[in-house]
C-alpha cells in the first residue's frame, strides 16, 4: 500500500483504502477500497477536491524508482556528518527502520 | 571582520531595496498596537490589497498550518492570529520570490512548517501557528543572501560542493555572517515579535535562545527532520546535528521521534501535492 497524490494517481491503479470527502475519516465516504481507478474517476475525485489516496502496492516511485538499498545509501550520505553523534544517529536508526518498512513488505523493489 | 560584516548588514538591510513593505503593512501596524480595533477592521485594511490578500491566503492554505480553505483574510486572521497574518503579509513577497527561483528551498520551508506544527502539537505546545510561522521562515535569509549577495551566493555553493560543509559554515567563512543572522535582521527591520525572530536567529544554535527556547527548539529539531528525510533542498545535503539543548527542552525520546517520523512523512505527500499543484498553476497561469 501506498498513499500519493491523486496528480500521480493513474488509471488501472486500485485503491487500498476508502476514500473520504475532505481525506477525514469523519467525512463522507466517496469512494470504496478495491475499486479500479478509471480517468473519469479521477477527474470526478479531483472535483470532489481529494488529495491524495492510498493504492495497492507501490506503483508510484517519486524519486526515481529507487530501491531500499539506494534509499539507504543516500540516507547514509545525509547522515554523513553526525553517525557519531549520540542523539542524531537515534533519528538515522528510526529512519532505517522506517525505510524497511515502508519499502520491505509489499511492492519494494529489490536491487540486484 | 567586524567591519565586512557590519558593511555587509547595511547592505542586506537597506530597505529601499527590500523587496516588500506594501503600504497597507504599516495600517495594519498602526491598527495592532491599538486595543480597539477589532479583527474585522484589520481584515479589511489588508483585503484592500488584493494581490497581497492572495498571497497571504496562499499561505495561510499551505499544509504547514493543517487548516484547510481558508477563504477570506478575516478568517485568517481568527484562524492564525493577527501577529501570523501580519508575518505572512511581510514575507509573502520573499516567499514569491522563493518560489520562483528555489522550489527546493520552498519545499524545504513548508516542509519544516509541517514537522515543526507536528511537534508542536504533539507536545501539546501553546501558539502552535507562531511556531508553524517561524518555521516557514527560518530560511528567509537564505533568499536575501541570493538577492543581495550573488556573486557571494555562487562562491558559497562552490565552499559546499568542494568541500561537503554545512551552508552555515560556507556563509560564515565567506560572508562572515550567516542566513540564520541575516534572517533575525530581517525579522528585526519588520519589528516581528521575539517569538518569531529568535527561532529564525538561532535555528542552528538554539543556547542563544533566551526568551523562547521552546519555540526554537521546535523550528530546530523540524529542520533535522526535514534533512533527515531528504525533502526540498536546503543548499546543502547534510542532516545538522541535533542540540543536546533541544531534545532535553522538548524532552525528546525515540519513542516519540519515530511516531513523528511516521507521522511526518504520511504529511509530506500532501505538502508535495500542495507544491506540484501550485507549479502546475503558476505554469497554466502564465
Amino acid at each position: 500500500m501506498q498513499k500519493i497524490p491523486l496528480m500521480l494517481a493513474k488509471a488501472g491503479m486500485v485503491l487500498a483504502k476508502d476514500v473520504f470527502r475532505n481525506d477525514s475519516p469523519s467525512g463522507i465516504p466517496i469512494c470504496g477500497k478495491d475499486t479500479l481507478l478509471t480517468d473519469n474517476l479521477l477527474t470526478r475525485l479531483d472535483h470532489l477536491d481529494v488529495k491524495s489516496i492510498y493504492v495497492q502496492g507501490h506503483p508510484v516511485w517519486i524519486d526515481g524508482d529507487r530501491s531500499l538499498d539506494d534509499l539507504l545509501e543516500s540516507l547514509d550520505q545525509r547522515f554523513k556528518k553526525v553517525r557519531q553523534d549520540p542523539l542524531t544517529s537515534k533519528l538515522y536508526d528510526i529512519y532505517v527502520e522506517y525505510l524497511k518498512r515502508s519499502m520491505g513488505d509489499d511492492g519494494g523493489r529489490k536491487a540486484e | 571582520m567586524d567591519e565586512k560584516r557590519n558593511e555587509l548588514k547595511k547592505i542586506i538591510m537597506d530597505t529601499k531595496t527590500l523587496p516588500t513593505l506594501p503600504g497597507v503593512i504599516n495600517k495594519l501596524n498602526s491598527l495592532s498596537e491599538n486595543d480597539k480595533s477589532s479583527v474585522q477592521e484589520m481584515a479589511k485594511v489588508v483585503s484592500s490589497d488584493q494581490v497581497l490578500s492572495a498571497r497571504i491566503l496562499r499561505l495561510a492554505n499551505s499544509p504547514s498550518y493543517g487548516f484547510y480553505r481558508v477563504s477570506t483574510i478575516s478568517n485568517a486572521m481568527i484562524l492564525l492570529g493577527v501577529n501570523v497574518v501580519r508575518s505572512l503579509a511581510l514575507s509573502s513577497s520573499i516567499f514569491e520570490i522563493m518560489e520562483k527561483t528555489s522550489i527546493g528551498l520552498w519545499e524545504h520551508s513548508l516542509g519544516v512548517g509541517v514537522a515543526a506544527n507536528l511537534l508542536a502539537r504533539k507536545l501539546g505546545l501553546p501558539e502552535c501557528e507562531e511556531i508553524s510561522t517561524a518555521a516557514l521562515l527560518h530560511d528567509i535569509g537564505k533568499v536575501i543572501i541570493n538577492l543581495k549577495c550573488s556573486e557571494a551566493e555562487t562562491l558559497i555553493c562552490r565552499t559546499i560542493n568542494d568541500r561537503q560543509v554545512y551552508m552555515w559554515e560556507a556563509e560564515r567563512e565567506i560572508i562572515d555572517t550567516d542566513h540564520a543572522e541575516v534572517g533575525g535582521w530581517l525579522a528585526k527591520s519588520w519589528f516581528l515579535p521575539d517569538k518569531l525572530s529568535e527561532p529564525i536567529a538561532f535555528h542552528h544554535d538554539v543556547n542563544f535562545s533566551v526568551n523562547h527556547r521552546i519555540k526554537t527548539s521546535v523550528v530546530h529539531v523540524a529542520d533535522v527532520l526535514i534533512k533527515a528525510s531528504g525533502f526540498g533542498d536546503s543548499g546543502d545535503g547534510y542532516v545538522p546535528q541535533i542540540q543536546r539543548i533541544a531534545w532535553d527542552t522538548l524532552k525528546l525520546d525515540e519513542q516519540f521521534l519515530a511516531e513523528v517520523v511516521e507521522e511526518l512523512e504520511d504529511k509530506l505527500v500532501e505538502v508535495k501535492n500542495f507544491s506540484l499543484e501550485l507549479q502546475s498553476n503558476d505554469v497554466s497561469g502564465s
